[in-house]
C-alpha cells in the first residue's frame, strides 16, 4: 500500500480545504492582475464585510452539520428574530429589553427544533425546513406589522456601530465574525460537548452506546445555531440600516450550506472545523466581489458558484478515494 | 444411484485468506431433501451461498447437472434452477405480494390487473392462502416466506435452498411449511434445509450432512441417525485443539462474588420473552445461545441501548435497585457497559484517532479530571496506558482505528468500555472477526477482569469459547434464559442439548 501511495503523495496531501483555498488565491491575484481596482484596500475591507454575515451563519450551520444535522432556519430565525426586535424599539421599548425579547425568539424557537429533532427523532431536514415556513409565517403574521421591510428605529443607539462601526479601520461586521470564528473554535476544540458534537457525527450509535447525552447535545446544536443566527441578523440589519423580511424567501440559506461544503465540511457529519468555514467564506467572497467589479449578471454568478462547488467536490473525490482496504465492510 | 443434481468436489472457500471452507464435498440427489447442520460458523451459510450464486469458490469445483459452473452472480445460479430462501427475507416491503413475485419480469409497460391474476392462481396452484394485492410490509414472518418460496418456485427452481426457515414460523406455521416441503418432494423439486432444529432435521430430511470448522464431518442417511450422533458430529472438536487446551478444563471455577444483576421475567417482543438470571461479582458469567435466541437483545435492554417495555417488561435489578434505562447514558453512569458484537456499526469512531476513540469513553462517563475543559495531554496518557495494557498494536498513536486489524479494532472498543471504570461489562461476541492470536490475548484480558472482581458476562455462538472463559454457564433458547451450568457438571454435549430444541 504504501508503494502505492508514494508517487502520488504530494497530491495526497491535498484535500477539498486546501484545494479551495488554493483556488482562492490563484482567483486573488488572477483579479488583482485584471481588475484595476480590485487590491485598494476599501475593496479588500468590503470584499470581507459583504460575507461577513455569510461567514457568521456558516459557523452556525458548521455546528448543526458536524452532528450530521443540517438547520435550514437560520435565515428565517435571523431575519424574524432581529426583524421583530427593530419593531419592538420603534414602538418604544428600550434597546436592551427589546434585544432580550429577540434573542429569547430565536432560542425559543430552535430550542422546539431541538427538542423535535432530539427526543420526537424527526430527521433534521424536515423538522428545520417546517420550522423555517412556521418561524417565518407565523411572525409576518402576528409579529411584525406593516411592512416587510424593518427599519433601524433612531433610539437604537451604540447597537448600529455593531454594522456601520469600525475599530482600527476595520469594519466592526469582519470583528464581530472573526470574534464567533475564535469562540467556535475554541467550543468545537476544548470543551466536552464540542468534542461530542464530532463524535454523533462520526457514529451515532457509537457515541450514544458510550454515554453521551446524545439528546441534549443536539437541542444545544441547534439552540447554539439559533443564537447565532440572531447575532448576524444584528449585523445584518445595523450595516444595511434595516431588516429586509424577504431574504427568507432568496437563496441565502443554500450560500450558507454553499460555505460550508465548500470548505470541506462533511455534510454526513464528523468531518470539518472553522478553518473549512472561513475558506469557503473566502473563496466566495473573492467571488462575488471580483463578478460584481466585472459586472456579471447575478444569475450568471449563481452558475458560477455552483460550478465551483461541483468542481472542488469532484476534484477532492479524485484525489481522495474511498479506501478499499478501510472503506470495506468486511466479509464473512 | 441416479446422477446428482448439484455436487460440489473438494471445495474451499477463504476470506482474506480466512478459509470459511476447507476441503467440503457435497452432493445433492434429484427430489431430495437434504438437511445441513452445524454450529454458528461451521460453514453451513457459506457453502449453500456458492450453490447459489453469491459467492465463487477459492478452489475445487462446483458441478450442476454433470456440468461444471461457476456462478458469478445469484441471477446466474437462478438461471440454472437454484433458488435461495434467505434467512433475512430478500421481499421489497413496500411492493405488493405479486408485484415482488413478477419482479424484474415485468415487460416495459406493467399491468397490474394482469399479474395480480396470474399470481392469484399461482399462488392458488401452490395452496398459499396469500392475498397477491397486499403489501409485504403487512405479512407475517411466514407468509412472507411463502412469498419467498412461491417465488422460488415461479422461476422453476429445481433446487430451493432454505436457510433456517422455521425460525421465525410458529408451530401451525412449521406445519404448513413442512406440508409444502413435501409437496415440493413430490413434485421432484431438491431441497437443501439449514437448520439448527434437530428434531425438525431428522424428522423431514432423507439425507443429513453435518458441517464443523468449515469441514465436511459425516454425510448420512437420516434414518441412521439420532439426536445423539449429530450432537457429537456438530461438537467433536480436534481442529480448535490448540486454542482451547485441555487444561482449560482442569481450573477451578471462581466463586460467586456479591449479586450485581438480576433480571427477572424480563420480556422485548418476539426476541425476549420471560427470561430470567442473575450475574454475580467476580466471576465470568458465559451465555450460550444459537443465533436469534435474544441474548444480544437482552444485553441490550440491561444496559439501556434498547429502552424497556414499561408495563411488560419485566424488572432489572442493579445491586438490589430497579433501574430502567431509557437511553445507555444513566447505564453507563451506573456502572453497566456494553461490548458491542458488531463494532464497524456502534463501536468506534471511524475518522478519529486510537486515543480520540478511547478518550472520549472518559468524557461521557464524566470521569475526565478537567471537567468541561477537554484536555489533549490527558488524552495521550490515557491512550498511552491502555494501548499498553491491552497490547494494541498500531503504526502510531494518531493511526485511525479503521486501519486497524479487526483483534487491534477490538482491543480498542474493549478499553472504550474499561476507561469507564464499569461494575459490570457485558461482551458481546468479543472475539468475532479476530485472528487467534488476539484472540488468546483478548481472553486473557477478560480473565483478569473478573479476577478483579469485575462482574463480567459473556456472550458468545462459539461453544469452545464459553467452555474456556465462563465460570458458569447460562444457556438461552427462544429468547429466554433455560438452562444454567455449574462449570464442573457442563459439557459440550449437554450445552448444545439445551441450546438446540
Amino acid at each position: 500500500m504504501d508503494d502505492r501511495s508514494k508517487p502520488q503523495s504530494v497530491l495526497r496531501h491535498l484535500n477539498q480545504e486546501k484545494i479551495v483555498f488554493i483556488l482562492t488565491i490563484v482567483l486573488f491575484i488572477l483579479f488583482s492582475i485584471i481588475l484595476p481596482n480590485f487590491l485598494a484596500a476599501n475593496n479588500i475591507l468590503s470584499l470581507i464585510r459583504s460575507v461577513a454575515v455569510l461567514g457568521i451563519l456558516g459557523l452556525g450551520m458548521l455546528i448543526v452539520v458536524l452532528g450530521r444535522g443540517i438547520d435550514l432556519s437560520l435565515v428565517a430565525t435571523m431575519a424574524i428574530s432581529v426583524a421583530w426586535s427593530l419593531q419592538l424599539m420603534s414602538n418604544g421599548m428600550s434597546v436592551a429589553s427589546a434585544m432580550t425579547v429577540g434573542l429569547a425568539f430565536a432560542v425559543g424557537m430552535s430550542l422546539i427544533t431541538g427538542v423535535l429533532i432530539a427526543y420526537a427523532e424527526i430527521p433534521s431536514l424536515f423538522a428545520t425546513l417546517a420550522m423555517a415556513t412556521f418561524v417565518y409565517g407565523f411572525g409576518r403574521a402576528h409579529l411584525i406589522t406593516g411592512t416587510d421591510v424593518v427599519y433601524l428605529p433612531p433610539n437604537i443607539g451604540w447597537l448600529a456601530q455593531l454594522g456601520q462601526g469600525h475599530v482600527a479601520g476595520i469594519p466592526m461586521p469582519i470583528i464581530v465574525a472573526a470574534g464567533l470564528a475564535l469562540i467556535v473554535f475554541l467550543f468545537l476544540r476544548y470543551t466536552k460537548p464540542g468534542r461530542f458534537i464530532y463524535a454523533m457525527g462520526d457514529n451515532f450509535f457509537t457515541a450514544r452506546t458510550g454515554g453521551v447525552p446524545v439528546r441534549p447535545i443536539l437541542v444545544m446544536q441547534y439552540v447554539l445555531a439559533g443564537g447565532i443566527a440572531f447575532i448576524a441578523g444584528i449585523v445584518t440589519s445595523t450595516s444595511a440600516q434595516a431588516m429586509n423580511t424577504r431574504v427568507v424567501n432568496s437563496n441565502m440559506i443554500y450560500d450558507v450550506i454553499l460555505v460550508v461544503v465548500l470548505g470541506g465540511v462533511g455534510l454526513s457529519g464528523g468531518r470539518g472545523n472553522v478553518r473549512n468555514v472561513i475558506v469557503g467564506t473566502l473563496l466566495i467572497g473573492v467571488l462575488m466581489n471580483g463578478m460584481t467589479i466585472m459586472d456579471i449578471q447575478y444569475t450568471v454568478q449563481n452558475v458560477i458558484k455552483s460550478l465551483i462547488l461541483l468542481l472542488a467536490i469532484v476534484v477532492d473525490s479524485i484525489l481522495n478515494p474511498r479506501d478499499e482496504q478501510t472503506g470495506q465492510q468486511g466479509d464473512i | 444411484m441416479m446422477r446428482p443434481i448439484v455436487e460440489m468436489k473438494n471445495v474451499t472457500k477463504e476470506f482474506h485468506g480466512v478459509a470459511a471452507l476447507r476441503d467440503v464435498s457435497f452432493d445433492l440427489a434429484p427430489g431430495e431433501v437434504h438437511a445441513l447442520l452445524g454450529e454458528n460458523g461451521a460453514g453451513k451459510s457459506t457453502l449453500t451461498k456458492i450453490m447459489a450464486g453469491v459467492y465463487e469458490v477459492t478452489a475445487g469445483q462446483l458441478v450442476i447437472d454433470g456440468e461444471p459452473q461457476s456462478f458469478k452472480t445469484p441471477a446466474e445460479a437462478l438461471q440454472k434452477g437454484i433458488a435461495m430462501v434467505f434467512q433475512e427475507t430478500s421481499l421489497v416491503p413496500s411492493l405488493t405480494v405479486a408485484q415482488n413475485l413478477y419482479l424484474g419480469n415485468e415487460k416495459f409497460l406493467n399491468r397490474l390487473r394482469g399479474i395480480y391474476i396470474s399470481a392469484q392462481q399461482f399462488l392458488q396452484s401452490l395452496n398459499f392462502g396469500v392475498d397477491p394485492t397486499m403489501f409485504v410490509s403487512q405479512l407475517g414472518a411466514a407468509q412472507k416466506q411463502m412469498v419467498e418460496i412461491a417465488r422460488a418456485v415461479h422461476h422453476k427452481a429445481k433446487v430451493i435452498i432454505f436457510d433456517e426457515p422455521t425460525a421465525t414460523l410458529t408451530p401451525e406455521e412449521k406445519h404448513h411449511f413442512f406440508a409444502l416441503i413435501r409437496r415440493l418432494k413430490k413434485d421432484g423439486v431438491s431441497i437443501i434445509f439449514i437448520s439448527h432444529a434437530l428434531e425438525e432435521a431428522l424428522a423431514i430430511s432423507d439425507r443429513i450432512t453435518v458441517l464443523r470448522d468449515g469441514q465436511h464431518v459425516i454425510t448420512d442417511l437420516a434414518k441412521n441417525f439420532d439426536r445423539d450422533k449429530i450432537i457429537n458430529a456438530m461438537v467433536g472438536r480436534a481442529l480448535s485443539g490448540e486454542l482451547y487446551g485441555k487444561d482449560a478444563r482442569k481450573r477451578t471455577p471462581r466463586p460467586y462474588g456479591q449479586k450485581i444483576l438480576s433480571v427477572q421475567n424480563l420480556s422485548m417482543g418476539r426476541m425476549v420473552r420471560n427470561t430470567s438470571f442473575s450475574v454475580y461479582s467476580g466471576q465470568i458469567t458465559g451465555i450460550f445461545g444459537l443465533i436469534g435466541s435474544g441474548r444480544t437483545e437482552t444485553a441490550k435492554i440491561i444496559s439501556g441501548v434498547v429502552k424497556r417495555d414499561f408495563f411488560h417488561g419485566g424488572e432489572v435489578k442493579l445491586e438490589g435497585r430497579s433501574v430502567r434505562y431509557r437511553v445507555p447514558r444513566k447505564a453507563v453512569k451506573d456502572g453497566i457497559v456494553y461490548v458491542t458484537e458488531d463494532r464497524k456499526i456502534e463501536g468506534f469512531f471511524e475518522t478519529k484517532s486510537i486515543a480520540e476513540n478511547i478518550y472520549l469513553n472518559l468524557l461521557s462517563a464524566d470521569l475526565n479530571k478537567t471537567g468541561v475543559v477537554v484536555s489533549y495531554s490527558e488524552m495521550m496518557d490515557l491512550a498511552r496506558e491502555w494501548t499498553g495494557k491491552l497490547n494494541v498494536k498500531a503504526i502510531n498513536s494518531d493511526a485511525r482505528v479503521v486501519e486497524l486489524s479487526g483483534g487491534n479494532q477490538q482491543k480498542v472498543v474493549i478499553a472504550r468500555a474499561l476507561v469507564q471504570k464499569p461494575k459490570l461489562v457485558i461482551f458481546d461476541e468479543p472475539t468475532r472477526g479476530v485472528d487467534v492470536g488476539a484472540i488468546a490475548e483478548l481472553h486473557q484480558v477478560i480473565n483478569s477482569l473478573a479476577d478483579a472482581g469485575l462482574a463480567v458476562v459473556v456472550i458468545s455462538s462459539y461453544l469452545p469459547e464459553v467452555m474456556n472463559l465462563a465460570d458458569r454457564v447460562l444457556v438461552s433458547r427462544q429468547g429466554r434464559v433455560v438452562e444454567e451450568f455449574a462449570m464442573e457438571e457442563a459439557t459440550e454435549e449437554k450445552i448444545m442439548y439445551a441450546a438446540v430444541h
